[in-house]
């Protein structure tokens, strides 16, 4: 975390992969976003929670895609969790609110 | 006055003076030429104790032609040549010719009396003439008393004659007025007509005026602006070669075509090569028609224009002028010309379209104004708002002296003068600079009460567009520029991002199909779903690019 608040953490909870995303996901840091969901992805399934996400660009929808697909090639599962207004807006507007596996809470989206 | 011999027209002197007086009161108080001079030969035939009065009027053939006739025998619509019998005789001379014996006399025509059985004795006959000579004759015919035409009756109906040429001339000229203002009713007509065909001025924050001051009372110029199906606004210049009702007919018959034609939106140089076409299949003895045309997009200031031989159109920024000539040659000469046309933005700046009457304007005996004159009355006013603007140049014109028919046309956003920057930066190609540029652009949005999600939406395609230029136009994060300005018209918010990458092919840029699930690739969707529209240009100076978006708002009544 530093004084932006963009932030991305990940949490084991074994066997699924929580990511935390908080911040403002653009240009400037994408690139970490998804190296961060990657790397999850290669501890198991992943859930990439977003509700402090004040803002997210084009390159921090393609890290999200990027992750949805290597999951399919991998078969594992991936899921965005509470995911913030700006981000649903970004994701309708790219008309991918329907592609993604949409979750309230970290539970439901470990069970699904 | 001469001494009046009247003892011999019976009553003496004073009784010939009232008849004159009362018979020029007469003749002076009609302007009825045919009334008024019967009534005068009848009286004249009274007083003279005549059996027969007629009057002869030369006709525009050159016959005299006997127009009013009183006596036993009607005579009148009876044609003489000058120099044929006693009135011919009288006419050739402007002589004034008495008979005293008609069976005796070479000058006297027989034939009436053989068809009639009139016995003509004794003729006078004085000539009606006005400073230019003769006009006709005034002819008596046989004393009621019996007696012979002498010396006396001569100059009595001399005399007579006097008021009747005034009367008559009078009438001629009462004739020539009524002639005059029905041919001037008819012109005011065929000029209402015409301006009838000009389009309403529309009210409001219309883009397109127009004026239209004829040299005359008919105008071989015009213009015209209509709605097209699109949406888009069609206009219309033109100026037919010559002055006159027959450039004036073609006008009108141009005018008809343009409009035609024109409803369909073809391309601007399809529309004038369709005109020209038609009009040389129909041609006439050399006549032409100098013509601009052109569509204009409110939604993106995209204007298209073509221009057939029309003077160049200036485009003026409210400091310089930009010069646009023509594509082609006039209408009506070519049958196969071709024409090109040129697509520009508008933005704020004034396109203006001009006859050559506007150029053509007096500045003295012989100058003109010519067309840096017509630069200097514009520059002169362009603080001025378009309507007010338009309106000083026609004022300067008309103190001017206007010698051929001039019609000028001004395509401009109302609004121009008024569109005021929201937003102005300037900051390096650094996808780290991207988060304060878009809380400065967020903050901008909300003072002008842009809804919230429509706001966040305007960000994201500046941002976008903004990350394009770093990654695409510069190759990646660097310290050269890049310029956000933001404005509004009205309820147009214009966006402008300029770099100074080398220049990109707009052809390059195509927003991919989203249907598609692929992580790249949607910063060029999400500015074609965000903006009414959106279109990059290489820098005028050859120096970079410049991505121009707008977005029209519905900003309720604010501002």
């Amino acid at each position: 975390m530093n004084d932006t608040g963009n932030a991305c953490g990940s949490e084991d909870l074994g066997g699924y992969v929580l990511v935390r995303v908080s911040g403002e996901v653009d240009l400037s840091w994408s690139q970490q976003v998804r190296d961060a969901i990657l790397a999850a992805l290669g501890r198991g399934g992943v859930g990439v929670e977003l509700s402090q996400v004040g803002y997210i660009d084009s390159s921090g929808i393609a890290a999200l895609v990027e992750g949805f697909q290597r999951a399919r090639s991998t078969n594992k599962r991936f899921g965005l969790i509470a995911a913030s207004k700006p981000v649903l807006a970004v994701l309708q507007l790219a008309r991918l609110d329907k592609v993604f596996p949409m979750f309230a809470g970290v539970d439901e989206a470990r069970v699904a | 006055m001469n001494a009046v011999p009247l003892a011999a027209a019976g009553g003496g002197e004073r009784h010939a003076l009232r008849f004159l007086a009362e018979l020029s009161q007469a003749l002076a108080q009609s302007l009825d030429l045919r009334e008024t001079l019967d009534m005068a030969v009848t009286r004249i035939a009274d007083f003279m104790q005549a059996e027969a009065a007629s009057l002869f009027l030369l006709d525009r053939a050159g016959l005299i032609e006997c127009r009013i006739c009183v006596g036993p025998v009607d005579i009148t619509g009876l044609k003489l040549a000058v120099g044929q019998g006693v009135v011919g005789r009288c006419v050739a001379d402007n002589a004034t010719q008495i008979v005293r014996d008609a069976s005796c006399d070479a000058r006297v025509n027989v034939r009436v009396d053989a068809e009639t059985g009139f016995v003509t004795r004794s003729i006078l006959c004085t000539p009606l003439s006005n400073a230019r000579g003769p006009i006709g004759a005034l002819e008596v015919i046989n004393r009621r008393d019996g007696g012979l035409f002498d010396e006396d009756d001569a100059e009595i109906l001399r005399l007579v004659a006097a008021p009747a040429v005034l009367a008559i001339g009078n009438a001629q000229l009462a004739h020539g007025l009524v002639e005059q203002q029905r041919i001037k009713r008819e012109l005011e007509l065929a000029r209402r007509m015409q301006k009838s065909m000009l389009p309403r001025r529309r009210r409001g924050d219309f883009p397109i005026r127009g004026v239209n001051l004829p040299a005359h009372e008919i105008s071989g110029d015009f213009y015209d602006f209509f709605d097209l199906p699109d949406g888009r606004l069609a206009f219309v210049i033109g100026d037919v070669s010559g002055k006159g009702l027959d450039a004036a007919f073609l006008m009108v018959r141009v005018a008809s075509m343009l409009r035609w034609v024109g409803a369909h939106a073809p391309a601007p140089a399809v529309w004038l090569a369709q005109v020209n076409a038609e009009l040389c299949r129909t041609a006439q003895d050399g006549r032409f028609v100098c013509a601009a045309v052109g569509q204009y997009d409110r939604a993106s200031g995209t204007v298209a224009l073509a221009s057939a031989g029309f003077p160049p159109a200036l485009l003026h920024d409210g400091k310089a002028f930009e010069e646009l000539p023509a594509d082609g040659p006039p209408l009506g000469i070519l049958a196969e010309a071709d024409y090109g046309e040129r697509e520009f933005t508008l933005g704020a700046r004034a396109l203006y379209l001009f006859s050559d009457g506007a150029t053509d304007v007096r500045t003295g005996a012989s100058d003109r104004l010519g067309e840096a004159g017509l630069r200097g009355l514009i520059a002169g006013h362009a603080a001025l708002m378009p309507e007010a603007r338009l309106r000083a140049v026609v004022g300067d014109l008309k103190r001017l002296h206007l010698v051929d028919d001039t019609t000028l046309l001004l395509l401009q956003e109302p609004c121009g003068a008024h569109a005021h920057t929201l937003l102005d930066l300037e900051f390096p190609a650094q996808s780290a600079q991207m988060r304060s540029v878009r809380a400065a652009l967020r903050h901008a949005l909300d003072a002008q009460g842009v809804a919230p999600e429509l706001r966040d939406q305007l960000v994201l395609a500046v941002d976008e567009a903004c990350t394009n230029v770093i990654r695409h136009a510069y190759g990646g994060e660097c310290t050269r520029r890049i310029a956000l300005h933001v404005a509004r018209e009205r309820d147009m918010l214009a966006f402008e991002l300029r770099d100074h990458a080398p220049t990109v092919d707009p052809a390059s840029l195509k927003p991919r199909d989203l249907s598609e699930c692929k992580p790249g690739g949607l910063g060029l969707p999400f500015i074609a779903m965000t903006m009414d529209d959106w279109k990059l240009e290489p820098a005028a100076d050859g120096q970079g690019n410049i991505l121009r978006m707008h977005k029209r708002i519905d900003f309720g009544d604010k501002e």
